[in-house]
């Protein structure tokens, strides 16, 4: 059996377009999907059941007795930290919030190590976006500035840009100027029209030498920027300026070099720059699927998109205090829940290994490299492969995920709804 | 050597996130990406073994040959061996230098270590079932 219009789990593009091929319950072929979508679908190294680490090594235990474990280590902890969620839906996000608010921990998602920096910006200076279906149609100039969607987005530029026939650009790729900007030659790279290759660290200076040329102060330029010569700063500048409908996509190259948000800050204010002479966007790629769903989930709960520190009886939020890894940098938290991520393989060593020192509970389908960390790990569905719900794609358009088989595992929200109550019925409320 | 470590994607690195208990992670993750020129400079050649070590930590990966990264700058996929590496100092943003950690490199002969031995290394104990 064949089912269409699947949705990718993987990445925030959400590709909503798949064709999964079906055998019972075994997933065989998927079709119109990229490369990570095939090996997402087809196969993955799945812990069977729940297990706890002992004192003489690991034991399997049952989904009743993990689940009460779960509960008595968060409700014995002075201050929790609850962190993940990018890979689950939006259903299990929620319930994640209501557990910190009745813990009084800290709950923080992986837009912290992703585009944690590029939210600081935005909310210092606003977000001129738009949907993926309006660069689609309409952007005639494209830029992608410190990512590299070739290996980490492998259908946006098929779908969205470069190679795709828009309604007002019907030549695709021939009515499209791509510019990509990155300290390294990458395979993105390769396909633009014009690629600029800056110095590392030089992000914020190509940024405001830009900024200045659009502005009428090219005179003040001086010969080479950051390793961009300025008649290429001045080319780019004209590109951009001349276009009907531009459209700036930024990855981690700009949130995770010096600089962090001031950089993303100042490629929004370009956009705004831009904006005097014609129409201009930006929007960050959102790396993991639903990571998007995690910054909206905690907003509409608590007002803040991340790292918010529940400790006081109210929502809390303050980057750099209450973000995970200065948490565990610090040695802070005494218990931790972790779901639908891994730090183990994506946190600082520094900061990952706290995780070990103190009661760990991981929630997650699969053995990943923060299993070993952990004290009790409990399997659950794969939102988008054998659970439903709803994930937010890169551009903030909420799109439903479909279960395409079933499974024995439990969904992950219905694991953290029996946490929720266990600590619930304790505390007598 | 010294060097700047720049972490990030790669197609591999995505394919085999899900199956991190996989030869084919490990064999992913554990690659530095380096100039041909500094290659010279160590005197080793493609595949060769070297040891990084940062101000949080030290690591023995695979090299790899590639003109993409500039001179004085290596590449190492996200994942635990990139993060054994990096410092989960902040500046108060709440983001480490993934793309910024000063390494020293030196030739090695030391093998690449297993992700469960990476991991037991900071305190973890290995599910082996």
């Amino acid at each position: 059996m064949i089912i269409k219009d699947a949705v990718c789990p993987f990445c925030g593009c959400l590709c909503d377009d798949l064709d999964v091929e079906i055998d019972g319950q075994r997933i065989i072929r998927v079709q119109n999907g990229c490369t990570l979508a095939e090996s997402t679908f087809t196969g993955s190294t799945r812990l069977q059941a729940p297990i706890r680490r002992t004192a003489s090594g690991w034991e399997m235990i049952s989904y009743d007795d993990a689940i009460t474990d779960a509960a008595d280590i968060l409700l014995s902890s002075d201050r929790p930290l609850l962190y993940g969620w990018s890979s689950t839906h939006g259903e299990t996000q929620s319930f994640g919030v209501h557990i910190a608010e009745l813990i009084g921990g800290v709950i923080d998602n992986t837009s912290t190590v992703c585009h944690g920096p590029s939210i600081l910006a935005i909310q210092e200076v606003g977000h001129p976006g738009c949907t993926l279906g309006q660069v689609k149609n309409r952007a005639d100039v494209i830029i992608y500035w410190g990512c590299n969607p070739t290996e980490a987005h492998p259908r946006h530029m098929s779908r969205y840009t470069t190679f795709a026939t828009g309604f007002f650009v019907p030549e695709a790729q021939r009515g499209r100027t791509v510019i990509v900007v990155d300290t390294r030659r990458t395979e993105s790279a390769e396909i633009a029209d014009e690629f600029i290759r800056i110095k590392r660290g030089g992000d914020y200076q190509v940024l405001s030498a830009l900024r200045a040329i659009v502005r009428g102060k090219g005179n003040v330029i001086p010969n080479e920027v950051a390793g961009v010569s300025r008649e290429q700063l001045i080319r780019i500048a004209e590109i951009c300026k001349n276009a009907k409908f531009g459209a700036i996509f930024f990855g981690l190259g700009l949130t995770m070099s010096a600089g962090k948000y001031k950089n993303v800050r100042n490629a929004i204010e370009l956009t705004d720059e831009l904006n005097r002479h014609t129409k201009f966007t930006i929007s960050p790629l959102r790396g993991h699927a639903n990571v998007y769903g995690s910054n909206e989930v905690f907003t509409w709960i608590t007002g803040y998109p991340y790292a918010v520190d529940f400790a006081r009886g109210i929502a809390f939020y303050n980057p750099g205090e209450t973000t995970a890894v200065d948490i565990l940098r610090r040695g802070e938290c005494d218990a931790a829940l972790i779901v639908a991520s891994d730090p183990g393989a994506h946190l600082p060593h520094s900061a990952a290994a706290h995780l070990a020192k103190i009661p760990t509970i991981l929630i997650d389908p699969h053995q990943t490299a923060t299993t070993p960390l952990c004290r009790l790990q409990i399997p659950c569905t794969i939102a988008g492969i054998d659970a439903e719900g709803t994930a937010y794609r890169m551009d903030g358009v909420p799109i439903r995920y479909k279960k395409i088989v079933e499974s024995s595992y439990p969904d992950d929200a219905d694991l953290l709804r029996r946490i929720h109550d266990r600590i619930l019925e304790v505390k007598g409320a | 050597m010294n060097a700047i470590l720049n972490t990030g994607r790669t197609i591999s690195q995505g394919m085999a996130v899900e199956h991190k208990a996989s030869p084919g992670y490990r064999a992913a993750v554990s690659v530095c990406y380096i100039n041909p020129v500094d290659m010279m400079d160590l005197g080793i050649e493609q595949g060769a073994r070297v040891t990084l070590t940062s101000r949080a930590g030290r690591i023995v990966l695979t090299t790899r040959a590639t003109e993409m990264v500039n001179q004085g700058e290596v590449f190492v996929p996200l994942g635990p061996y990139a993060n054994h590496l990096i410092s989960a100092q902040t500046h108060a943003t709440g983001m480490p230098d993934f793309k910024g950690e000063p390494v020293d490199i030196i030739p090695t002969d030391e093998t690449v270590k297993d992700i469960n031995d990476v991991m037991e290394e900071i305190g973890g104990v290995r599910y082996d079932h």
